[in-house]
């Protein structure tokens, strides 16, 4: 028996013990709760196994145990995980946003263009970027909620307009001068010896938990997403939720294009695209299967992402060759998921 | 097409025996003979020893309250379930022991059915639909032909008399041919009209009347041409309309077999339910005053026309009624699902206007929908679902307050009995009962001023049914007043202070006190038609403001 984040115990089943005969068709035995336990602490277990390995490993241990690799691993993946919590939200609501990393890449060219082209103060820059990244976020959420098209062809749509507008209005030149100093610093520099950049991260990760798991709000967005029909008939405005979150998820994908540009000091037309957006969905479907398993959790979509970071990097510092490390996050990805689908199913009894 | 020539009244049992000695006449008489068959399930006595014979080329109907057994009887007959030992079943020349039947038996024999959900695909074509479930022409790479399908299926189109191209969707059909085109797709390998049945399951439900019209007119062509139809209906006005000869069952055994020439609306009502009419029928009171809950007057919307009622404060209302009746759209529609057109609605004296299901819970209404799959959160706990109607009063100080919710879920899971190892257990472990009690709970605990139950107790066991109706009951006593809507009419009599009964959208008759029993309810919803120049309701209009 253990406690978790919001204080309560999981349900106490004697070992051994059949289920008790006025529970029919609950998890049967003691049995099943240790399995659920495993199940809920594998990810962050293989994470912490990833980071002993290659840290005693002769290869790599005294490269990968340093801070310099641990502050790099922390600086790359940051970008990855802020879309990974974009994508969560609309997932969460039981939609998926294909377009958050073109969604990214043009609101990073909206935010170079404002402070190099119109000399807008930073502070602007970084809200225009947002407002914009939103506002596709509307557009989205518009034609899923109220006109009732499947959100997977909508963003898919989205993505690719993206991705030709920024391709046309940058005429595929990057934008390498007139980005803020200050910003270019933010993405360089160190606090308390981590990159300020993940304490960006942590601060937004910290958000996304709370609204997720602690208000009303976030408690709506799961129902809806685990039964649309009866969430209405408890009184849920579903078309607004799901219009919201797909705003939300358009905000963040803004957070990642501002932090795009203070993490390489420039705008490419080439930064910001579907692969990252398949990395940002593949690190909430991991996540998915921890912490929470069967939902969509904020913490589980992190330790994913640093997982698979932590394994990328390693096997690169092992020397060996980069499509190891593509098949590596493939395969972590279908094997929780498969994984936690077979169990998942044997907990539902309908395995 | 031919008529029986013996005693109409009293052949019901004894059609099959004079033929029962010499089988294989060429022009047998009798499509379908059933004779002496039983059914036991565990605790009750579905089908007791009955005898029916269907003879050929006539519409044959089949009627019945519920559990009268004309289901199982169905089943039985399609090979789903089998009869106890003893009993014989004879289609054409195809005869077996009842107990022995099976699907592939009744394929064999040319039994075919066709029932209310039709079970044909609304995204394929005419043609593609007559395919399914008998194979497509192929060629030499495996491909279909598509020439020969819509060559095939346009002689079966014209065979049956549907007008309607083979490449046409089947989802742009009118209701009528689309299921004619179910009936075709059943018979079209039928090689000639005598020598199959086809039994029909209440396939007018869901049809307007201009729709059951084409429809009837198709099976009487079809019958013309020596088809035997078995029609399962609920709709006694049609019986007079489309029937030959009419089998009424009652609590499991034959009533009668006659022909339905000679029978009235309200004979097959005494028949069916089991004594004479009462002709003092219920009048519906007007209600009014300050005690009521809820007043509303002439309300339309939907298949609703202009309901009107009171409910008092902790009373509890059933609504009796057929499928299309109107019965869960007048719960949807007070609820706020949709709109009414017009009419009003008013809650202890104000009136009231919902514009979504939130304007109704504020105002304290709670709605029980019919399918769990619209009330079931299955992959959330059970506290999330038992709280799922009122998550912001747990949200203060900034946090939504797990610990207050849990405890408050425990203490749920004690008043209602819901039997669980924890509140944290996912909702989908939960017995089907069990399930359902959260759902009502969830409700119950906002202390709704009104709730509304659609068959809050379908596939639940007897002892969460009596659990449920005993928390209603609770609430009921503290001041909530309940309108329930089931099709289970000895549940309904049983838990209700009063019953309406409605037809075709309207209200047309009112029990209540000593008249609520079961087989009065049954006799009022069987004969009402909600048609107000219909004279069978002299007491339509007094509930019509």
């Amino acid at each position: 028996m253990s406690v978790d984040d919001t204080g309560t115990a999981t349900p106490v089943v004697a070992e051994g013990e059949p289920a008790s005969s006025e529970a029919p068709g609950v998890r049967s035995g003691g049995h099943s709760a240790v399995l659920y336990n495993v199940e809920r602490f594998a990810l962050p277990a293989l994470l912490v196994i990833v980071l002993v390995i290659f840290s005693v490993l002769p290869a790599t241990g005294s490269i990968f145990a340093s801070a310099a690799n641990f502050q790099e691993v922390g600086f790359n993946y940051v970008y990855i995980g802020i879309l990974t919590l974009a994508s969560l939200i609309p997932l969460v609501c039981g939609e998926f946003d294909f377009s958050v990393g073109s969604n990214a890449g043009f609101t990073q060219i909206v935010a170079a263009t404002a402070m190099a082209r119109f000399h807008v103060p930073l502070g602007f820059a970084i809200v225009l970027a947002i407002a914009f990244g939103a506002a596709v976020g509307l557009g989205n959420g518009n034609t899923v909620a109220r006109v009732g098209v499947n959100s997977l062809i909508v963003t898919l749509g989205t993505s690719g307009i993206l991705l030709g507008v920024v391709e046309w209005y940058t005429g595929s030149q990057s934008i390498n001068n007139g980005i803020s100093g200050s910003l270019i610093s933010f993405g360089s520099d160190n606090s308390l010896g981590v990159p300020d950049v993940v304490w960006l991260l942590v601060g937004v990760a910290l958000v996304t938990y709370y609204v997720l798991e602690h208000t009303p709000y976030g408690r709506y967005l799961t129902s809806v997403g685990s039964n649309a029909r009866a969430a209405r008939l408890v009184g849920l405005r579903v078309d607004r939720l799901k219009l919201s979150a797909f705003v939300l998820a358009g905000a963040l994908a803004g957070v990642a294009g501002v932090l795009l540009v203070a993490k390489n000091g420039s705008a490419s037309p080439e930064a910001g695209n579907v692969t990252d957006t398949l990395s940002a969905l593949a690190g909430a479907y991991l996540g998915a299967t921890s912490i929470r398993p069967g939902r969509f959790n904020v913490l589980g979509a992190m330790l994913a992402t640093y997982f698979i970071g932590f394994s990328v990097a390693g096997l690169a510092i092992a020397g060996v060759a980069s499509w190891i490390s593509q098949v590596f996050s493939g395969a972590a990805l279908f094997l929780a998921v498969v994984v936690s689908t077979v169990l998942g199913r044997r907990r539902a009894g309908t395995g | 097409m031919s008529r029986p020539m013996d005693d109409p009244g009293a052949s019901g049992v004894e059609d099959g025996s004079a033929a029962a000695g010499g089988p294989a006449a060429v022009d047998h008489p009798l499509a379908l003979r059933v004779s002496h068959v039983s059914k036991t399930f565990p605790g009750t006595r579905a089908l007791d020893d009955v005898s029916v014979s269907v003879e050929n080329g006539t519409i044959h109907c089949l009627l019945g309250g519920n559990g009268s057994g004309k289901s199982t009887l169905i089943k039985i007959l399609a090979g789903v379930y089998r009869a106890d030992p003893g009993g014989r079943i004879r289609v054409h020349f195809h005869e077996i022991d009842a107990d022995k039947t099976s699907p592939e038996w009744a394929r064999g024999a040319g039994l075919h059915f066709v029932h209310q959900d039709l079970a044909i695909f609304n995204t394929m074509s005419v043609a593609e639909n007559l395919a399914l479930g008998r194979g497509f022409p192929v060629g030499p790479t495996g491909n279909i032909r598509w020439r020969a399908l819509r060559r095939h299926a346009r002689t079966v189109l014209e065979r049956f008399d549907v007008h309607v191209s083979p490449s046409r969707l089947v989802a742009d059909l009118r209701p009528a041919d689309r299921t004619m085109v179910a009936i075709a797709r059943a018979l079209q390998d039928q090689a000639d009209a005598s020598e199959g049945l086809l039994v029909l399951d209440e396939p007018t439900v869901s049809l307007p009347a201009v729709e059951v019209d084409i429809l009837f007119g198709a099976l009487r062509r079809y019958a013309a041409a020596g088809q035997t139809i078995v029609f399962v209906t609920h709709r006694l006005e049609e019986v007079t309309r489309i029937a030959d000869r009419v089998t009424v069952l009652r609590d499991g055994r034959l009533v009668t077999t006659l022909d339905s020439a000679e029978v009235t609306k309200e004979r097959l009502v005494e028949l069916i339910v089991g004594r004479a009419l009462d002709h003092a029928a219920a009048n519906a009171s007007v209600m009014e005053g300050e005690d009521l809950a809820l007043e509303v007057s002439d309300l339309w919307g939907g298949p609703l026309r202009g309901i009107s009622f009171g409910l008092r404060r902790g009373e509890v209302l059933g609504i009796a009624g057929l499928v299309g009746s109107g019965r869960t759209s007048l719960l949807t529609t007070l609820f706020g699902l949709q709109p009414p057109t017009t009419g009003s609605i008013k809650l202890d004296g104000a009136p009231v206007s919902f514009h979504d299901v939130d304007d109704a819970m504020d105002a304290g209404l709670g709605f029980v929908p019919e399918d769990r799959s619209e009330s079931a959160f299955l992959d959330m706990s059970l506290r999330e679902n038992l709280s799922a109607a009122q998550v912001a009063k747990y949200w203060h100080g900034m946090r939504l307050r797990g610990r207050e919710e849990a405890d408050d879920a425990r203490r749920s899971i004690a008043d209602f009995s819901i039997k669980a190892n924890s509140e944290r257990q996912p909702f989908a472990t939960l017995s089907g009962g069990n399930q359902q009690k959260a759902v009502v709970a969830r409700w119950l605990r906002r202390k709704p001023k009104l709730l509304l139950l659609d068959e809050p107790t379908q596939g639940v066991d007897v002892a969460a049914r009596a659990e449920i109706y005993r928390l209603v009951r609770d609430a009921v006593a503290a001041g909530t007043s309940v309108i329930v809507v089931t099709a289970d009419l000895e549940e309904l009599a049983r838990v209700s202070d009063r019953v309406l009964v409605l037809a075709n959208g309207r209200i047309t008759h009112e029990v209540r006190g000593p008249d609520i029993d079961p087989s009065r309810i049954t006799e009022l919803v069987l004969s009402a038609t909600g048609d107000p120049t219909d004279p069978a309701n002299p007491d339509m209009e007094v509930s019509q403001r």
